[in-house]
């Protein structure tokens, strides 16, 4: 096998070294986009759980509460049997004036009664802090790491300037941390500050994000969780730090898991790629085939012939995929970061680094993909019986298999892969499987009949049009089945793609800007926090008053939004004074009305909650929901369901003198301020930014502004999602320029006739460039219901069980119009070499080609 | 050697067609066979039953002793790897080999050690007189030496059945004297059993026996008691 590989595969390359190379790509392509998205993946889930871990230093349990901790609990638990010690501890994440510097994270601490908890190397000429009462006397003063430190430039006494919610501050560099273990937290970008001068600068009030606890020694994990959570009540978590990272790490990787979808199509795409060059290799080595068949060669040694060139372009695909895909991964890792960042709060700074299960993974994923490919034609190929290969024709003549019992087929797989999505058996990860397995099959097994079928009827009206070029183009597509349905597929299912997941974007995002004019009704939002879903400073509830006094002031509701778990998702709680919203907002109920959410959340105590909500947990209006407050667990009745996109895990509504009640904190993320018909929503502003200038961090929006900053942010979730789709119409146009150079070498001998009779070159190109768009119009008549039906599957099961929303369907119209327009181009440029190739034959050598 | 038996072969398709009708042939070890016939006749059909690149519709193929009939494809490809060999009109050398790997390809594909690989290319190459053609591409070669190329690539195995389609068909006359005298001189000295199916009345004067076929059936054999040349 090894003497056959290094000469007649090698061989075989060396002639179709253009063809061999774009086959290349098409793994190369698939394997980068799942090498990179994985290992920039692998290193944020890491890189946050890591810096989880050193930021925990000796702690052994850690006090959590939706909305912080409250000063007081730190003295409630300090006497608490087994407690040694306990230390408050407040996180935020800040970006210095100088971006290039990255995000960097500040932790505060009691410096006083810290070091029982982590160690602080400290170094330099303050080999420690030799007065701590110093330190903590300036506000300004702040701890680096040496790393960082030298990034910036920064010496003892130097000072930097931080972006924070209260706007541009400097802080003074009075220590420097050795880079070791807690220091080496986020990537060495540390900085460490007085926990009180963090509560002022980043609006936590009077609490703290958590106390870290470390236990006495004999008193177990076990024992100091029972103590505490005894102490504190429901509404507090305490966890390990270890648990804590899990969980952080468990919900970044379910956001993050959607892009293996991607680079899954990207790699499906591959496939076909694959097959069709090996289906033509196959074609066009068939007296070597033959030739070998007659010496002796067994069908299996064929095959494995053809097997081990797939796999030798599996590995170096996959090799240069991964070496690829590392230079995106830094882009890729900056893109999930500030997602992440945004949606969770949490983020990893640092460089990627591959990790050796990635490299595996995608080397293996490489191999295996080229393989699938491979196996088809390989197969074809060990098949070949001497005598038909020797056989002028009789291969290409060879017509297609039954297509009637392939419609069938593909008709039934399809029919289930709909059934199945009406109906789940089953869910989770197996379902989104079984479903691409079996909706992917029906598409192959149908793809080539229907190519075959709509190319019959197309020939003649192409012909019409442009007799010559059309009849060559027509004849070379139908005659070649094969290859023009592996082309046609390989092309049909990059459109898929594109128009699924383009369609899924954009009835997402339509869908988000309804929902978005229909409830984001008042004339101005005042918040503290650019931060949508991780709000970095609260407003105080007393200032809803003082905004009520100003001139031109409607009225004034006061927005707060939790995120506690709920059966291990981190659903969203939010209040609101709710008898105002109802006169202004349009809610778009699938249980209850307007009248039994008024009556119900104002008068009776109950909840409202989002459609996903119930869909997602399965309550209905009656049913009540068990949520843990300051006050212990409460269980609110549900009065209505109502369409809601606030929060992709659910959300509840309540009314404020609820959440007042139960949750004891009347602090506000958002004012929303409705002014007097005839007032200027401009005047009222400045007086707002007037009013808020110096005391508080203000962002005071209109609504139309409002609006375009929150799809704004919804584009940059979809950021990624835009770049794989670029990939999968890469793919597409190498899948094209691959066919055609295949097809005009196939024709040589009939080019050659052609040129010989007298065709002329132009001619010849008009034939190769209507071959080239005839297989583009084909291929997206195919993707149009194919993609419209994986939109479907994206808007309705898929979103229904990662989010419980259900997308209404729309047609992507934008996607389609966009790819008549861009096709026919992309199209003839990609016809555009093999056109060249084929006026520059020369007549005797291409008659005697065979 | 050879043996066939009321040997029929049909190819169906839109209309059937009878490639060969009911053939009785015997061919005894160290023969040497012409087959000759106009165009349809069914020579090509038989030489592929003869080499077991495909079977017979009905009847019986025996070769050296097994009914090729009754092999599967892996069986009739281990068979031929070590019991035939081939000459093909259009030599069906492989272009992107040099002459020494082209000897040698059978030989790969049987596993042989490297060692002996080499050492039977060399003899084979020296037999046909292309000793020093070993690192050329077929292309570089003339026809009757291509001829030669494929000649040693059957030799190499020292197959007991040389079957040869047309061996002569792409050369001069001058160049396929020459083919010709190499393998009679095969079939004499190595007792190498040759079919020889052709349209070159000299290549079937240079065999000791001619069978002509007309319309899937034998119309003479010169080796059988009654039978016309």
């Amino acid at each position: 096998m090894r003497f056959l590989l290094r000469t007649l595969s090698l061989s075989y390359v060396r002639r179709h070294l253009a063809k061999t190379i774009l086959t290349l790509l098409g793994v190369v392509v698939g394997v980068a986009t799942f090498s990179s998205i994985e290992s920039a993946k692998e290193t944020l889930v890491k890189g946050i759980r890591s810096t989880v871990d050193r930021v925990a230093g000796k702690a052994q349990l850690q006090i959590t509460m939706e909305g912080g901790v409250p000063e007081g609990v730190q003295e409630q638990i300090r006497a608490l049997p087994g407690i040694r010690a306990t230390s408050p501890v407040i996180e935020q994440i800040v970006t210095p004036e100088k971006g290039e510097l990255g995000s960097l994270m500040v932790i505060g601490i009691d410096l006083l009664g810290d070091r029982e908890m982590r160690d602080y190397g400290f170094e330099g000429d303050d080999a420690d802090l030799d007065d701590p009462l110093l330190f903590l006397a300036q506000p300004d003063s702040a701890i680096f790491t040496r790393q960082f430190s030298e990034k910036a430039g920064l010496k003892s006494g130097g000072s930097i300037a931080l972006k924070v919610p209260k706007g541009v501050k400097k802080v003074t560099a009075r220590g420097v941390l050795t880079p070791k273990g807690f220091a080496e937290a986020f990537g060495g970008n540390l900085m460490v500050v007085d926990v009180y001068a963090a509560q002022d600068l980043f609006g936590r009030g009077r609490r703290f994000d958590r106390i870290d606890v470390r236990l006495d020694e004999g008193t177990s994990i076990a024992q100091g969780t029972s103590v505490l959570e005894k102490a504190l009540g429901p509404a507090y978590r305490v966890e390990t730090p270890g648990k804590r990272g899990e969980q952080i790490e468990k919900i970044v990787a379910n956001f993050v898991a959607g892009f293996n979808v991607s680079s899954g199509f990207a790699l499906a795409i591959g496939i076909f790629l694959i097959f069709n060059a090996f289906n033509v290799a196959v074609n066009r080595r068939r007296r070597d085939i033959g030739t070998l068949r007659a010496l002796g060669a067994t069908p299996r040694q064929v095959q494995l012939l053809f097997l081990a060139e797939a796999l030798v372009i599996g590995l170096a695909g996959g090799l240069l995929g991964t070496l690829a895909g590392t230079t995106f991964s830094q882009a890729f890792l900056k893109m999930m970061g500030q997602t992440s960042e945004t949606l969770y709060g949490v983020t990893s700074s640092g460089v990627v680094r591959l990790p050796p299960v990635v490299v595996l993974q995608s080397m293996l994923l490489g191999i295996v993909a080229s393989l699938i490919g491979a196996w088809g034609p390989a197969l074809t190929a060990s098949r070949i019986s001497p005598t038909e290969a020797f056989a002028k024709g009789a291969f290409q003549a060879r017509p297609p298999g039954n297509p009637a019992m392939r419609i069938i087929a593909g008709v039934a797989t399809l029919g289930s892969a709909v059934l199945m999505a009406i109906k789940p058996p089953f869910g989770g990860n197996p379902f989104i499987f079984a479903e691409l397995l079996l909706g992917g099959a029906g598409i192959m097994l149908l793809v080539g009949p229907l190519a075959r079928l709509l190319l019959i009827c197309l020939v003649p009206l192409v012909t019409r049009c442009a007799p010559v070029a059309g009849r060559l183009a027509g004849d070379t597509l139908l005659g070649n089945a094969r290859r023009t349905s592996g082309t046609i597929m390989a092309m049909a299912l990059s459109l898929t793609f594109v128009l699924g997941l383009g369609g899924y974007m954009g009835s997402t995002k339509k869908a988000l800007e309804r929902w978005m004019n229909d409830s984001l009704t008042c004339d101005l939002f005042v918040r503290a926090s650019a931060n949508f879903n991780r709000p970095d400073f609260l407003f105080p509830g007393g200032l809803r008053d003082e905004l009520l006094q100003l001139p031109g002031v409607k009225s004034v509701e006061s927005f707060r939004a939790t995120r506690p778990l709920y059966q291990g998702h981190q659903i969203q709680v939010t209040s609101i004074e709710i008898a105002p919203l109802l006169e202004r907002m349009k809610y778009d109920f699938t249980q209850g009305s307007v009248e039994t959410m008024r009556r119900g959340l104002t008068m009776e105590g109950k909840c409202a909650v989002s459609d996903n909500f119930s869909r997602r947990f399965k309550l209905r209006v009656g049913q009540s929901v068990e949520l843990a407050t300051p006050e212990g667990k409460v269980s609110f009745q549900i009065a209505a369901v109502m369409r809601d996109y606030g929060s992709d895990q659910g959300t509840v509504l309540l009314d404020r003198s609820q959440f007042l009640r139960y949750w004891q904190d009347d602090r506000v993320d958002i004012y929303d301020v409705s002014v007097l018909p005839g007032t200027p929503v401009g005047q009222v502003r400045d007086l707002i930014r007037v009013m808020l200038s110096g005391r508080y961090p203000a962002l005071v929006s209109t609504r139309q502004e409002f609006i375009a900053e929150i799809s704004k942010a919804i584009d940059a979730f979809y950021a990624l999602t835009r770049v794989t789709l670029f990939l999968a119409l890469l793919v597409a146009f190498l899948g094209i320029v691959t066919a055609l150079l295949i097809s005009v070498a196939e024709r040589t001998r009939e080019i050659g006739i052609l040129k010989a009779l007298g065709a002329l070159p132009a001619q010849l190109a008009r034939g190769i460039v209507q071959e080239a768009l005839l297989l583009a119009l084909v291929g997206l008549v195919l993707a149009l219901p194919a993609g419209n039906l994986f939109a479907s599957f994206m808007e309705g099961p898929l979103a229904e069980l990662f989010t419980g929303w259900i997308m209404p369907h729309l047609y992507p119209w934008d996607i389609l119009v966009q790819l008549l327009v861009a096709l026919p181009l992309i199209s003839a440029l990609a016809a555009w070499i093999p056109a060249r190739q084929a006026g520059r034959m020369k007549i005797v050598e291409a008659i005697e080609y065979e | 050697m050879l043996k066939l038996h009321d040997v029929t072969k049909t190819y169906a398709g839109k209309s059937e067609v009878n490639a060969l009708a009911g053939i009785n042939i015997s061919i005894g070890a160290g023969e040497m066979v012409a087959v000759m016939g106009p165009s349809g006749s069914g020579k090509s059909t038989l030489l592929n039953l003869l080499g077991g690149l495909d079977v017979p519709t009905s009847g019986q193929v025996v070769v050296a002793g097994t009914d090729l009939a009754g092999e599967n494809e892996k069986e009739r490809s281990l068979f031929r790897r070590s019991k035939i060999s081939y000459i093909f009109q259009a030599y069906h050398l492989m272009p992107t080999l040099k002459v020494s790997q082209n000897v040698a390809l059978p030989l790969h594909l049987a596993g042989m050690a490297t060692g002996e690989i080499d050492r039977k290319v060399a003899r084979a190459l020296k037999d046909v007189g292309l000793e020093a053609r070993g690192n050329h591409l077929p292309d570089e070669l003339s026809g009757g030496e291509r001829q030669r190329v494929a000649i040693a690539r059957a030799l190499v195995t020292d197959a007991p059945l040389l079957l040869a389609d047309e061996p002569t068909g792409n050369l001069d006359s001058a160049r396929g004297a020459e083919i010709l005298e190499l393998l009679t001189a095969i079939n004499r000295e190595r007792g190498t059993t040759i079919v020889i199916v052709t349209h070159d009345h000299n290549a079937a004067s240079a065999c000791a026996r001619l069978i002509k076929l007309r319309d899937g059936r034998v119309e003479g054999d010169s080796g059988v008691a009654g039978g016309g040349a």
